[in-house]
């Protein structure tokens, strides 16, 4: 037969990839909502990272108006180093933005972080840990929370997904 | 991406490797009832986790799937006579029964008991819902019978049918939960096919292309939930749920049968895709099952004789360029089941997957991935029994419904996620 995949025959051919790389390093931004997801993102951000930056919405305040978005929209970070960032900018230096929050916190900081990146047309992803001791109840109002923001909600009981997610993405 | 070390650990399932253990846990399919139907028929030979086997049906009914090749000088036993309850060996008479035991060495007297101690390699061979299902691990850790609704429906609503896939079955099962690609891949399809068109949520899938997902773990494995916007502030949701290992679902449309897969390892490179669709309430009708028989909806054409796809890698998959150009197939290629199966067969028959590059909306996957090591490891070192060998964790449904954009589908689908006889499913 004359077709190239008819010459494909052996697993080894037809297995071949060429070895050169397909990605550049991509700029993650992950943020924890609340102080028991900070802890967990502190641990997290101890591990060798491709280039991805942690940051925690604990000191987490919207200057000027309330629910101002577009150039009015001013809020800060904290990373891991207690250092204060601006919200904008991490987020318009990363390629995607992941947020953790435990299930029954706090996680309004989503609503801020989500318009900075509607904003800077960056992708986010929610996810929300558990921890032990968390009822359905809490789950559901954690995700309730979340998911008018993120193109994908995750629940995650296992303590390591969050780091395992994160290194499938190469962050 | 997965290191190659964790993609080696998934990919593997020959004995002894740590996913084949646990592959060794459940029943899976083997065959089809029709392949053996009658007493003495010919036997067929079977490769599933990289063993050898072959499947027979004795004098008296009985199932066996025994060690392919003969005790005595090795030949294949396929050759064999299937006669008088077991399978006698053409090159020098020796038999076997169903359990492989060895039943007659003519060469020797009887009352030696020479044959007695010959025993080849069995595994129960169970028949449920049109297939035939086998546990390969060892017998004290056999769990009950599998009761997934497709198999425990009465047979004129059910109907299976499977495909050699030519790659090995993770990127295959991969491709169940895959529910992003849907809107791509399969999208000439919902409006065509005749097991999927007509659906009055066919217009959400197509009024929106990018669902937004969300995923939760069950008991048994996944729940992968993909929302759309839809009218009165709520949210269209189909929900795919993934049974450990390899049990897949797709969320049903309108009133059409259910359907779905499971994705069982012949060897590291190649995979038996099986296609269930059944109804909870209903006999399929005849139109259905004929549809279903000419391979429409999941299931496939053949080449005659066999359970290879009649579009092959051989053949690049009929290819068809002027159908892909005016859209009346996404990929150029005809079938939702050789949609998927061409694009799996062609990243190899192992992926490389040191060199994927994941997006968000993969969680599935990456999730996924991450029970199947876990559960995998649990078990090596631990003897933790994985998820999805007890029969409950089997009575879950996929659907397809309507809920209020606040709602937790988990909650708010509940009784629409569990299996119940007599009721429909859920389903817009
Ligand atoms: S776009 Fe997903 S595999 Fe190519
Ligand atoms: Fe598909």
């Amino acid at each position: 037969m004359q077709s190239e995949s008819a010459r494909v025959t052996t697993a080894r051919e037809a297995g071949y990839r060429i070895q050169y790389p397909n990605s550049k390093t991509r700029s993650v931004k992950v943020i924890a909502l609340d102080p028991a997801s900070a802890k967990l993102v502190d641990e997290i951000s101890q591990e060798p990272w491709n280039g991805a930056r942690f940051f925690t919405a604990l000191s987490f305040s919207a200057d000027g108006e309330p629910g101002a978005t577009g150039a009015g929209l001013q809020a800060w970070l904290q990373d891991i180093a207690g250092r204060t960032m601006s919200l904008v900018e991490e987020i318009a230096s990363s390629d995607f933005v992941v947020v953790v929050t435990s299930a029954g916190e706090d996680a309004r900081a989503v609503s801020v972080i989500a318009d900075a990146c509607a904003l800077h047309h960056k992708s986010l992803v929610a996810l929300v840990a558990p921890g032990e001791g968390a009822s359905d109840a809490d789950v559901s109002a954690s995700m309730a929370h979340l998911r008018p923001f993120a193109r994908m909600l995750v629940i995650a009981h296992a303590p390591d997904y969050i780091s395992a997610m994160l290194t499938a993405l190469r962050a | 991406m997965l290191k190659k070390e964790q993609n080696d650990f998934l990919c593997q399932t020959d004995p002894g490797t740590p996913m084949g253990d646990m592959f060794r846990c459940y029943w899976m399919p083997a065959l089809l009832s029709e392949e053996l139907p009658e007493p003495d028929c010919p036997p067929v030979r079977v490769k599933l986790l990289g063993e050898r086997l072959l499947a027979f049906r004795d004098s008296e009914g009985k199932l066996g799937l025994i060690d392919e090749f003969c005790a005595h000088r090795g030949v294949s036993l396929w050759f064999a006579r299937n006669e008088d309850c077991g399978l006698r060996c053409p090159y020098h008479g020796w038999k076997f029964d169903v359990t492989g035991q060895c039943v007659d060495v003519p060469s020797e007297p009887k009352e030696s008991g020479y044959a007695q101690k010959v025993k080849l390699k069995s595994y129960p061979l169970i028949e449920k819902g049109g297939v035939l299902w086998t546990y390969m691990g060892p017998p004290e850790r056999q769990p009950p019978e599998p009761m997934f609704e497709f198999c425990t429906v009465p047979l004129n609503q059910t109907f299976s049918s499977k495909r050699i896939q030519e790659c090995n079955w993770l990127q295959a099962m991969e491709g169940g939960i895959d529910s992003s690609h849907v809107s791509w891949l399969h999208r000439g399809d919902l409006a065509n096919d005749p097991l999927f068109k007509g659906a009055a949520g066919n217009r959400y899938n197509l009024g929106d292309m990018s669902p937004v997902f969300e995923i939760v773990e069950n008991d048994g494995g996944l729940l992968i939930g993909a929302r759309r916007n839809a009218e009165d502030d709520q949210y269209y949701w189909r929900i795919t749920p993934w049974v450990m290992p390899c049990y897949t679902g797709v969320p049903p449309r309108g009133d059409h049968p259910i359907h779905g897969h499971f994705w069982v390892p012949i060897d590291d490179h190649s995979c038996w895709a099986w296609s269930y669709d059944y109804h909870p309430t209903r006999p399929l009708t005849d139109s259905e099952v004929q549809a279903m028989k000419d391979g429409k909806g999941i299931h496939v054409r053949y080449v005659p004789g066999t359970y290879r796809p009649l579009a092959n890698k051989d053949n690049d998959y009929l290819m068809d360029r002027a159908a892909q150009k005016a859209g009346r197939t996404f990929s150029g290629i005809e079938g939702i089941g050789m949609q998927d199966a061409s694009l799996q067969e062609s990243m190899g028959p192992i992926c490389d997957r040191t060199k994927e590059n994941l997006v968000g909306t993969d969680n599935g996957i990456i999730m996924a991935r991450h029970r199947l090591m876990r559960a995998a490891k649990a078990l090596r070192e631990k003897g933790v029994i994985p998820p999805g060998v007890d029969p409950a964790h089997h009575q879950v449904r996929q659907a397809a419904l309507l809920l209020p954009r606040d709602v937790h589908y988990k909650e708010g689908a509940k009784e629409a996620l569990v299996a119940k006889k007599g009721v429909r499913q859920a389903s817009v």
